[in-house]
């Protein structure tokens, strides 16, 4: 290959498009990456970075997008991962994937653990190999040791070293410190410098501007899947970040709502602390707020800040400490089942995790856990159930074939009114919503909109957590912004817009690496 | 907004009907039935003394014990675990009666009541050791299945108990209908009953919750604890119920009553459309899974099949069950792969 010289960007990306069901991702999209530099991919959630990520490493199908993807100035299209692995880019995923009962070398080699030599193993061989990756990192790991026995942050430079060991042209980088603490985000920076110095180009993926600031040569600002700037170091600036990642969005329109005056509180949540749950590090601490009767509450912050932590401590899905009273009456709330006899309802995140039951059909996906009014004596009345379905599909505009369809063909925007139509069985006094339009469609996220306002006009005291900042500015009253668990801003409709959220979580940041060193 | 309303009056009137059509498919049931009729069928056309009424009655007297578990195990399985002791809980269940009606000089009916309580109480343990200490129910009823046999042991060291009071061979003998006795009643009505709670309760659709996912159905508010318990509880008893009516039948406690009956209870209700995976299956699929099963056993009998071929029928007839049920599945109803795409053109 003599192509190596032919162009200074070892990585190049050119008007590429994407779309989900009709909903754009990327909208003609340039991106590139010169040799030997670190290039920072910044954006809010949902500006299109893993979009661009997944297409550069070959899980977004060549064909399933537009655009060209050239490396050193030769066109490639990869039908997989594994292509894109061959072809020499590397990809070091957030999630720690690692194979915990083998040694470092076997995971570093894991996939091509014979070398291309046979079918014997030759450990010896490996454990050399991954000694000189390591020694390469500057780490003081033993190849021979059992992954299971290593911390988090060590098993993630396992997986840099075993993107390295095919010695990839680019390393992408995906949200590096998500799982570390501050010493070891020290730690990671000295690798991924020593790196540099060693020629290796890398894309680091991230919405933290502190380390963008602190590790990388030139940056490329994602917003609404496009290009919102391209910035080299000499431009780098905090101020400059946040314009281009907040800057002018795509227009959404918020119905109105005004903030009631003087209501009562509803939901008081008082020194709330929720343990993390397993693989996000950060629970909530300390967390204190009220909702009155009426107010939409918004959580802002990045993911893993916490947000959902406080709505799962809330509502008893993970055991916490601290006080919550409903209509000024303390409730004990140890599992979800409390917190509903308490008149709280809990829209999660994830509707195919911990939404849907793909076993039942629509009808019973409302009513599941609402049966008392359509029973007597134990038994479900079948007509009363039907017409309580058909009605809540009528109010929330639930397309579906028919109240007895599987859920698992129902589009995503309809699945989520499902769910809505569920939690909104009890008429709940208290609602809290975690993502409510994450993966709908544009028509089905104004819908949801106005069903926000309408409930909080009659009364409804509602916590919502979105990873979109413009959705908690343009529909709350009222906006906190948490990070690292806690709340480090709060401020009221038109006190501030998403630069005051991105500015707050920023210094943040810069405290707790601060106060880490 | 123009392009909605055609497209209603076009799907109006096609869906109804096509989805009744993938309904009835998709229905467990159906299935089974139609295979078994046509397994009958051709055992009938192959030779006729089939379809007599010795050969019926026997293959109704025995698919009566079995499916007697085979109840509790479906709803077990509807909730999301299962159970391999029911086997050893049957013996040890009709031993334990049998001892205390004869050795303790119990009263008959309290010896049998003291029998089901073994059998709900071995389901009590698995229930608890599975729900609370998080122990997988293939290690916790694996264990419980050797548990029981030794205890079967132990408790009559190795000898049938015999005799039993007449009041037992009064159960096992009496003819009902058709040669039929209070074991096939009881299994029938046990079936209507538990088919009827599982379709049409309260408590039947928090199980079908509880095993599609059982972290929704907590967030939604059902104690997925106590229904998960309550089935272990529920499988124990049905299983102690079943022992006694074998040994009722046999007229002797004996030691080998039960024995490798957890496979055939399993493979049975799997074969009726009951996932192992929790959250889906009907009684009346498990029940007609288990009658087909001992009809392919008896049929390859009467049609002269040497023996050993019924074990390999019953194996491949299993398997088949299960690939068919998935492709079924796949094509049908769930589909975590296949959302979005092909449905969104109308938004331009």
């Amino acid at each position: 290959m003599t192509d190596l010289a032919d162009s200074d960007y070892v990585i190049e990306a050119k008007a590429i498009t994407k779309s989900f069901a009709g909903v754009p991702a990327l909208r003609g999209v340039d991106f590139r990456v010169r040799r030997g530099e670190v290039h920072a991919l910044l954006g809010q959630n949902g500006a299109g970075k893993s979009t661009l990520v997944k297409i550069l490493n070959g899980v977004h199908r060549a064909g399933s997008y537009g655009g060209t993807i050239m490396l050193s100035g030769q066109p490639v299209s990869f039908a997989s991962p594994a292509e894109a692995r061959a072809s020499g880019v590397g990809y070091v995923p957030q999630e720690i994937e690692v194979l915990e009962q083998l040694s470092v070398a076997e995971n570093v080699f894991a996939g091509h653990i014979g070398l291309g030599e046979g079918v014997i193993i030759n450990r010896r061989r490996i454990e050399e190999r991954t000694r000189a990756i390591l020694d390469d990192l500057g780490l003081d790991l033993d190849p021979k040791a059992i992954v299971a026995s290593l911390t988090s942050a060590q098993r993630h430079l396992v997986m840099i070293a075993r993107a390295l060991a095919l010695k990839p042209r680019v390393l992408m980088l995906d949200e590096p410190t998500a799982s570390l603490s501050g010493t070891e985000v020290d730690a990671l920076f000295g690798v991924l410098r020593r790196l540099r110095a060693q020629g290796v180009t890398m894309i680091y993926i991230t919405h933290r501007l502190p380390e963008v600031l602190a590790v990388c040569d030139s940056a490329t600002v994602l917003r609404d899947g496009q290009v919102a700037a391209e910035l080299t170091r000499a431009e780098f600036d905090e101020e400059r970040f946040i314009f281009s990642m907040s800057g002018q969005r795509l227009q959404k329109l918020f119905p109105a709502h005004d903030a009631p005056l003087a209501a009562r509180p509803v939901l008081v949540v008082e020194n709330l602390s929720v343990a993390g749950r397993a693989g996000a590090i950060y629970g909530a601490r300390d967390v204190s707020f009220s909702v009155a009767a009426g107010e939409i509450v918004g959580l802002a912050g990045l993911l893993g800040s916490g947000r959902s932590e406080i709505l799962h401590g809330i509502y008893g899905r993970e055991p916490a400490e601290g006080r919550i009273l409903v209509d000024g009456e303390p409730i004990a709330i140890r599992s979800p089942r409390d917190a509903r006899d308490a008149g709280i309802a809990l829209l999660t995140e994830d509707r195919k995790r911990d939404g849907l039951l793909f076993n039942l059909p629509v009808s019973a996906n409302i009513t599941i856990g609402n049966l008392g009014p359509f029973a007597s004596r134990g038994m479900v009345r079948g007509e009363r159930e039907r017409s309580a379905v058909r009605d809540a599909m009528r109010q929330l505009n639930v397309k579906a074939p028919s109240p007895q369809a599987s859920v698992a063909h129902l589009s995503g925007g309809n699945q989520q009114k499902l769910l809505f139509a569920r939690v909104l069985m009890r008429a709940p006094k208290v609602l809290l919503l975690d993502e409510p339009t994450k993966g709908v469609d544009a028509a089905t996220r104004h819908e949801i909109y106005r069903l926000v306002v309408e409930l909080a006009d009659k009364g409804v005291a509602l916590v919502i957590v979105a990873s979109e900042l413009d959705e908690v500015i343009g529909l709350c009253d009222r906006c906190l912004t948490i990070a690292d668990g806690r709340v480090v801003d709060e401020f009221r409709r038109g006190e501030g817009g998403e630069d005051r959220v991105l500015r707050a979580v920023a210094a943040a940041q810069a405290e707790s690496v601060r106060a880490a060193s | 907004m123009s392009s909605a309303a055609p497209a209603t009056t076009e799907e109006a009137p096609a869906l109804p009907w096509r989805s009744r059509v993938i309904g009835f498919i998709a229905i467990g049931e159906i299935g089974v039935i139609a295979a078994l009729l046509l397994l009958v069928a051709f055992f009938y056309f192959m030779q006729p003394a089939f379809l007599s009424e010795r050969n019926l009655r026997a293959i109704l007297n025995v698919v009566s014990f079995v499916g007697i578990i085979a109840i509790g195990q479906t709803m077990l399985l509807v909730a999301g675990e299962f159970d391999l002791s029911v086997g050893s809980v049957a013996g040890l269940s009709a031993v334990v009666a049998a001892k205390l009606m004869t050795a303790a000089a119990w009263p008959v009916a309290f010896a049998i009541v003291g029998g089901v309580g073994v059998g709900a109480l071995v389901g009590l343990v698995n229930g608890l050791i599975v729900v609370k200490l998080r122990i997988p129910a293939f290690i916790q009823t694996l264990g419980m299945l050797f548990i029981g046999q030794g205890l079967i042991q132990l408790v009559t060291d190795g000898y049938p108990v015999y005799p039993l009071p007449p009041e037992i061979g009064v159960i096992g003998t009496t003819n009902l209908a058709f040669g039929l006795g209070w074991s096939f009643a009881f299994f029938i009505v046990a079936a209507v009953l538990a088919d009827f709670v599982l379709r049409r309760t309260v408590l039947g659709r928090n199980m079908y919750a509880t095993g599609g996912n059982q972290e929704v159905a907590r967030l939604v508010g059902i104690n997925t604890s106590l229904y998960k318990i309550g089935a272990f509880v529920t499988v124990g008893a049905l299983a102690a119920i079943a022992g006694m009516f074998v040994m009722a039948d046999l007229g002797s406690g004996g030691t080998s009553i039960g024995s490798g009956w957890e496979l055939t209870v399993i493979a049975g209700v799997v074969v009726g459309g009951v996932s192992l995976f929790g959250g889906a299956g009907t009684i009346a699929g498990g029940v007609v899974g288990i009658l087909m099963l001992k009809v392919v056993q008896s049929g390859l009998v009467v049609i002269g099949v040497n023996s050993n071929w019924q074990q390999i029928a019953v194996g491949v007839i299993m398997v088949l069950a299960v690939g068919l049920d998935i492709l079924r599945r796949r094509y049908f109803t769930v589909g975590a792969g296949a959302r979005g795409g092909k449905k969104k053109p109308k938004s331009s």
